[in-house]
């Protein structure tokens, strides 16, 4: 496990620098050094007066899993909730009033964000597990016609995640 | 799981996709959530776009269809999927089901509100959405923190008013 900085809580105090025995902490671009930081090391952590580093893990604990019936309820309701994203989205395309597009961008970022809640519970919590690969390997397969496809980055996924 | 995925809308497929791209970049993998986000914006194309301008009598008819969609997730949809998951021990898809439930709840008074008062409720005020559980607020700052899933304040986003 390496430490990584949230910038935004970030309030420049330095005490990172002061405590870090290998220097990863001190860098031009506000990150940690992943490559010089100690694994589990934690000196940083534990040091930061406003709690901005934290640690990141190398590899994620299998998922928990997820019944059947609950993913089909998970399911059915984000079915809902897209059919509302579309139907705000044909609005806001559509539209000449700007108060009306401002609405319904709002009902399409709220409907998106819903459905991304209801998809995280019904499986697809973690991007490295093996649901996530099931599913961009089928939408490889499925869409091998369809030249607009994405096919090399989802090839790339297959092999980071 | 793969019949499921078969049936899945362009925009259902993209949600999937956006929202592991947000879960790549909390763990700091920007390639990857660069990635699956390129794959959720080839969805976003994939729907049919409307073209035709419409009306404002148009505009009014969408947001009733709206609000008649909301009414069934809040009478139909939330009600049969609590009873479907009560026994099952889950306390993530619950707590999904508590936040999006009260989410809709305030979409549904969104709504019934600017039904009322039409544009007036816009007029020189703000909309915001809490990037983490979607609950949509009108005013000129956002709250402290979001009444539905408790975040604070900046991750509460406001959407521009833009010309069409």
């Amino acid at each position: 496990m390496h430490a990584v900085r949230n910038i935004r809580l970030c309030t420049k105090d330095c005490i990172c620098l002061f405590v870090c025995p290998t220097g990863a902490t001190d860098t031009e671009n506000g990150q940690i050094d992943a490559s010089k930081c100690l694994d589990g090391c934690r000196l940083c952590v534990h040091a930061c007066p406003s709690h901005a580093i934290f640690l990141l893990p190398r590899a994620y604990a299998t998922q928990q899993k997820k019944s059947g019936k609950t993913v089909d309820a998970l399911r059915e309701l984000a079915k809902s909730k897209a059919r509302q994203e579309k139907l705000a989205q044909d609005l806001a395309d559509t539209t000449d009033d700007p108060l009306v597009k401002q609405l319904a961008t709002a009902l399409v970022r709220s409907n998106r964000i819903l459905q991304e809640d209801l998809h995280r519970e019904s499986g697809f919590m973690l991007p490295q597990a093996s649901i996530t690969k099931d599913f961009l390997m089928e939408q490889l397969e499925k869409n091998t016609e369809d030249k607009s496809f994405p096919k090399e980055a989802v090839q790339r996924l297959l092999e980071l995640l | 799981m793969e019949e499921d995925m078969r049936e899945m809308s362009p925009e259902e497929l993209g949600a999937v996709c956006s929202n592991l791209s947000k879960t790549c970049e909390k763990q700091m993998r920007q390639e990857e959530a660069d990635l699956l986000g390129e794959l959720s914006a080839y969805y976003r194309k994939q729907a049919p776009k409307q073209k035709t301008k419409k009306s404002k009598e148009k505009s009014e008819s969408s947001f009733k269809v709206l609000a008649a969609l909301i009414e069934q997730d809040l009478t139909q949809g939330y009600e049969k999927a609590n009873k479907t998951i009560q026994d099952e021990h889950d306390r993530g898809a619950q707590r999904s089901l508590v936040w999006g439930e009260k989410a809709t709840k305030f979409l549904k008074s969104l709504l019934t509100r600017y039904e009322k008062q039409g544009n007036a409720l816009l007029e020189n005020t703000s909309v915001y959405v809490c990037d983490i559980c979607g609950f949509v607020y009108v005013g000129t700052e956002p709250p402290e923190v979001c009444p539905v899933c408790k975040v604070p304040s900046f991750k509460i986003l406001p959407i521009r008013k833009e010309a069409p």
